[in-house]
């Protein structure tokens, strides 16, 4: 009972900071879908990939990020996502909440441990 | 030697065996309906189905022409569900008997339990039919012999009238549950 309640927990912390990622990602460089998923993969970030392609779909319609078609040495053009200007801004946002979660976080365990 | 299917996904043609195929399908189903609906799930769709083309590429590469089960079952474990839960094997083969189920109203029948007799399973079938205890129904039969005949005649004539529950779909009537894969199997393992 209790693994399942820990592996909950730490899903949800995951899901929550996924956007964060894709958008840091892809601050970073431009990727394709496959080696997005690869990075978070070895990231631990996700487990499966199904939970990524709704989650790219929501942050394009909601003009965080664009894409374009790319030629592939093997098979069909693919999809490469970069980070648009509105992206970049919430990006920033998300930057200074996290910051700002850490020190809470950090706050109240060094608070416990004095 | 296996029948195979041509299929175009994500803008490349695979052959695919006939079984694998109708596990990508069913798989492809499960995952649009928990995508909801839109264009949204269009683009998403869409996405899924580059992928899949990618990793069966990778796949076959230097392997053979063929795809085969056992690479469908591997990238289905590998992309799982949009909302990250993990595919439900089980529901592979009752969702779609389930799902007409569901539209039908479920039969109940008396039946004779020849899993739960103690002379014809007359008590026991009365008891699922009516949803009382059978233990119940039989103190009111065993009383019932005392007081006349009465309480004798009705066991019999119920014996004559139903039928007993031979198969496993029987049971699932005579239960009242739908007749489904998993309910089958429920009932069968009753005895």
């Amino acid at each position: 009972m209790t693994d399942i309640n820990t592996d909950n927990v730490k899903s949800q912390m995951r899901k929550g900071v996924l956007e964060y990622c894709i958008l840091s990602i892809l601050n970073n460089n431009d990727a394709y879908a496959s080696s997005l998923i690869e990075e978070l993969k070895s990231a631990k970030m996700i487990v499966v990939e199904g939970t990524l392609y709704p989650l790219l779909t929501r942050q394009k319609n909601q003009g965080l990020l664009s894409y374009r078609w790319e030629e592939s040495p093997q098979g069909p053009p693919r999809k490469y996502y970069s980070i648009t200007e509105k992206g970049r801004e919430l990006l920033e946002e998300m930057d200074s909440a996290w910051r700002e979660l850490v020190e809470t976080i950090n706050l109240i365990r060094n608070k416990k441990n004095q | 030697m296996k029948k195979v299917v041509t299929v175009g996904i994500g803008g490349r043609s695979f052959v695919i065996d006939e079984d694998a195929y109708q596990k990508l399908e069913r798989y492809l189903d499960k995952f649009r309906q928990k995508t909801g609906n839109g264009n949204e799930a269009a683009d998403i769709m869409e996405d899924l189905e580059q992928r899949i083309a990618e990793l069966f590429y990778e796949e076959l590469s230097g392997k053979g022409e063929v795809v085969n089960i056992s690479s469908v079952n591997k990238v289905i474990s590998q992309l799982g569900m949009p909302d990250g839960s993990p595919v439900d094997e089980s529901s592979d083969y009752s969702s779609e008997p389930s799902a007409t189920a569901a539209n039908q109203t479920v039969v109940k029948r008396l039946y004779r339990d020849p899993d739960n007799r103690v002379i014809g399973g007359v008590c026991s079938g009365l008891g699922h039919y009516l949803n009382i205890d059978m233990i119940i129904i039989r103190v009111i039969f065993g009383i019932s012999l005392f007081m006349g005949g009465l309480g004798f005649c009705a066991y019999i004539i119920f014996w004559i009238i139903a039928p007993q529950a031979m198969t496993a779909a029987q049971k699932c009537e005579m239960r009242g549950i739908p007749v489904t894969a998993e309910n089958l199997r429920k009932v069968s393992s009753y005895k």
